[in-house]
């Protein structure tokens, strides 16, 4: 907060001058085209919410474990059905499609991660995964913070982050970068009349700095402002001439990675986008719903990623999926599962080194029901951050973290 | 001016509902009718929302907002029910300029309170210390003022306060949860109980000075001097925690009226929404205003954590600007509001409301009052007239002559940017395009 009041004190000329906008878009495709000078430089990372609290159990399933049967007895999936990627472990059906990713090694799953403490309040568990700090309330997101980090001394870009959504997650929340929500192309504007249009253009463009009083506040509505407008006027044009080489699922969340994907091609230098999927909160009738909602996530990352390597720009997109909570271990009486803790988290893309990492957690040592977590959720990050984006993680995420081998 | 503060801090009684207009109940647990749960969150936020708007005592509901983001509790969370919601909407609302030690005793005996810190779980046998330690972090001391041992010692005095949901959802005591032994606190022994806690914290300097700085940041500017705080926390333990008093200090200060302070705050969603209706003259908020709320940032009755709504910078992003500048745009327009919030519903938790609200109702028009009302004098022949009673009702002319030019040539001319004269064909619609446009000046964002 302080932080973001001394930006606001010292930005007078804002971080978008509505004349510099332009320019400052060329610099910024300029500095992506760039690529490879600076580790990190030309990459992106997506972060998938699987919101609500995805079933680990459900989702990679450990078949060979007869515990599993007992405590799932009417949830489970058949070991016959599961798409096996070795004798004890393999995936819903439903995410058949993704397993020539897994074959390419271009999909590595991370089993049993979580945090200390957990919390079960969907709220508050999302909040920590989001913000990357277990033991405090923070008002900032690990993302966003990365982005401040990242961003600093260089040329401000209106698309460092985006979020597809209708609020700003608060994963992208930052001191300095404002990060734009886009629930879809036709939203993301100014909706008034074509008759207000020129002078909302106007007014909302940055028409008119001088105001006869003082307000540390003014400056940034006004940045803000300019920012939402150029955002909203430029990302039509820099995806109207993106032909998808496949076509998405017609559901929001494919249809959020194909913006995704015209976005990353316009090459405008996006360094961490965000997408949700969701309800996962499957406390009745667990398998309808969440096969349902495995399903677009397989289509749709499977879409997205054929779409990409299409685009030969597969390598530059790593894909990380987080839930706030894994599941209960035993199913409840309403063919579902209440709120637990550790979960596997997916990976993809053509920095992946592909595989299993961790052991699955044990079906029969828990903890109060639930699963006990090995892998701190934060050394994932801090493996992205390093051997991905190619910045320290100590200045995101607070203090330092092991690092994994997944990328 | 010292008229119109009489006016704000004494309350008249009122004849709007001290309850949501229809059925809030609901089954809980796993079996739970989504589609009824929803309803009943809209109602209940329907029945605040309009409480706002049609309230004779604006500062009554004004210290409402400013409890309710202090004493944090979240509607659905916790088994929090709607009705528990209300109770303690109104508990917030009967001791709105009251005395701020008793109604941190009222508080702590609190149904939503209770569930939301968890205090139905804190037992002797096995202490649960959400509660006190939100009671002193961010209810009254402050980090800083107070120990971990402190946080441990005084968990055991709230044991025993539970809620009984078969009984009317209300506060009890069990005593057989309760640990009665001797506890130290803040220095002092005893067998506390909750009640001994929270005099103990009462008579810490710490306290009224958390409480002076929270009560500048709403109402002054949010980053207050430290002079500026040590002077209201003096009239407030002089005042005995009187919060009236205080706010007649603040109300009444050189300060409060600096050029400092002016326009000093980012309007919360609900100021602007309430603010923008009031503007226009609406008699009623419509249930895609809830929608819209949620869009930026702020879910009546389910703040973000129990540290409530930060505000300030974190109210303002590309999204919720533009968000905030649809919705003022549809309602002065008076189209269906659910257009303005018409992006594909993906969200996180917080887009709950959205969903149900998407779900009904929402093609009613924004009920507002006719456009010729809002500048009523104006004449027809004169749009720079127009413009200056558009900006006064809005940002009270705080516009710069670059903007206001922006505004006039509006009014004079067309889309294609020809000419024209106001007339009884055009008037209303150039009304409400000009208030449109006044809406998304940067300075309405702010109070």
């Amino acid at each position: 907060m302080s932080n973001r009041r001394q930006f606001i004190v010292q930005s007078i000329g804002g971080f978008a001058g509505f004349l510099a906008i332009d320019s400052i878009f060329a610099r910024a495709a300029r500095a992506a085209a760039a690529s490879g000078a600076a580790a990190g430089a030309g990459r992106s990372l997506l972060v998938v919410n699987l919101q609500g609290g995805n079933d680990g159990l459900n989702t990679l399933v450990p078949f060979g474990d007869p515990q599993y049967y007992r405590v799932r007895p009417t949830i489970n999936v058949a070991a016959s059905d599961v798409v096996r990627l070795d004798s004890e472990i393999g995936l819903n059906p439903k995410l058949a499609p993704l397993k020539p990713l897994f074959d390419q090694q271009r999909m590595a799953i991370l089993q049993g991660v979580h945090y200390p403490n957990p919390n079960l309040s969907h709220f508050r568990s999302t909040e920590i995964w989001q913000t990357a700090a277990p033991d405090k309330y923070v008002d900032t997101g690990w993302a966003g913070r990365y982005l401040d980090f990242a961003g600093r001394g260089t040329a401000p870009n209106l698309f460092a982050g985006v979020a597809v959504g209708p609020v700003l997650p608060k994963i992208m929340v930052a001191d300095k970068t404002d990060v734009p929500t886009i629930g879809d192309l036709r939203g993301f504007r100014f909706n008034g009349t074509r008759d207000e249009q020129a002078e909302a253009d106007k007014i909302l463009g940055g028409d008119g700095y001088k105001y006869p009083f003082q307000s540390p506040y003014l400056s940034l509505v006004q940045d803000v402002e300019n920012h939402a407008h150029a955002a909203s006027t430029q990302l039509p044009h820099m995806v109207a001439g993106y032909k998808p080489a496949i076509e998405y699922p017609k559901t929001p969340f494919g249809q959020g990675l194909n913006l995704i994907a015209g976005i990353i091609n316009a090459n405008v230098g996006t360094k961490v986008f965000y997408i949700s999927l969701g309800s996962f909160d499957t406390h009745v009738g667990q398998r309808a719903a969440q096969d349902r909602l495995l399903d677009q996530l397989a289509t749709g990352i499977s879409a997205f990623y054929q779409d990409l390597a299409a685009h030969k720009v597969d390598d530059r997109v790593l894909t990380m999926t987080f839930s706030e909570f894994g599941r209960r271990v035993e199913e409840n009486a309403n063919r579902g599962t209440d709120h637990g803790t550790a979960a596997p988290m997916f990976l993809f893309g053509g920095g992946v080194k592909g595989g299993l990492y961790g052991d699955h957690p044990s079906l029969t040592d828990l903890d109060y029901g639930n699963l006990k977590w090995h892998t701190d959720f934060r050394s994932v990050y801090a493996t992205v951050l390093e051997r991905w984006l190619g910045v320290g993680s100590q200045p995101v995420l607070g203090s330092q973290f092991s690092t994994m081998n997944f990328v | 001016m010292g008229h119109a503060v009489d006016r704000l801090v004494h309350f008249v009684p009122d004849s709007l509902p001290a309850q949501p207009q229809g059925d809030i109940s609901y089954q809980f647990g796993p079996n739970a009718d989504v589609m009824q749960r929803r309803r009943a969150y809209v109602l209940t936020g329907l029945w605040w929302v309009n409480r706002m708007l049609q309230t004779p005592n604006p500062l009554q509901e004004k210290m409402v907002y400013f409890w309710s983001n202090h004493f944090t509790s979240g509607i659905g969370q916790g088994g929090i029910s709607p009705q528990m919601m209300v109770n303690q909407n109104n508990l917030f609302r009967s001791n709105a300029l009251g005395d701020y030690a008793r109604l941190t005793h009222e508080v702590s005996r609190d149904p939503a309170m209770l569930l939301y810190l968890n205090n139905n779980q804190n037992r002797a046998q096995l202490p649960n210390e959400n509660y006190a330690r939100e009671l002193m972090e961010l209810f009254s001391l402050g980090v800083g003022n107070y120990t971990e041992a402190d946080i441990r010692e005084s968990a055991r005095a709230f044991t025993g306060w539970t809620v009984n949901r078969r009984f009317g959802e209300t506060a009890v005591f069990n005593p057989r949860f309760h640990d009665d032994g001797s506890k130290t606190f803040l220095g002092r022994t005893g067998n506390f109980t909750g009640d001994d806690i929270v005099d103990i914290i009462m008579q810490q300097p710490a306290t009224a000075k958390y409480m002076a700085r929270k009560f500048a940041r709403a109402f002054i500017y949010d980053d207050p001097e430290p002079e500026l705080v040590n002077a209201l926390a003096d009239r407030f333990r002089a005042a005995r925690y009187d919060v009236g008093v205080l706010m007649n200090v603040i109300l009444r200060s050189n300060v409060f009226y600096s050029d400092r302070a002016y326009r000093a705050i980012v309007k919360t969603p609900l100021e602007l929404v309430i603010g923008a209706h009031k503007s226009l003259g609406a008699t009623r908020v419509e249930p895609a205003a809830l929608a819209a709320l949620d869009r930026m940032g702020q879910t009546p009755m389910r703040p973000p954590n129990v540290a409530g709504w930060p505000g300030g910078a974190l109210w303002v992003n590309t999204g919720t600007l533009l968000m905030r500048v649809n919705y003022l745009n549809q309602l002065a327009l008076a189209k269906s509001a659910a257009a303005a919030a018409g992006n594909t519903a993906m969200g996180d938790g917080a887009t709950m409301m959205d969903d149900m609200a998407s779900q009904q109702a929402l093609r009613m028009p924004a009920n507002v009052a006719d456009p010729s009302q809002w500048v009523s004098g104006v004449k027809m022949d004169d749009p720079a007239g127009l413009t200056d009673r558009v900006l006064w009702m809005t940002v009270q002319g705080d516009a710069t002559p670059q903007q206001r030019q922006t505004i006039l040539s509006y009014v004079q001319t067309d889309s294609v940017g020809n000419k024209v004269s106001l007339s009884m064909e055009n008037f209303e619609e150039k009304v409400r395009g000009a208030m449109s446009l006044a809406f998304a000046l940067p300075a309405y964002q702010l109070s």
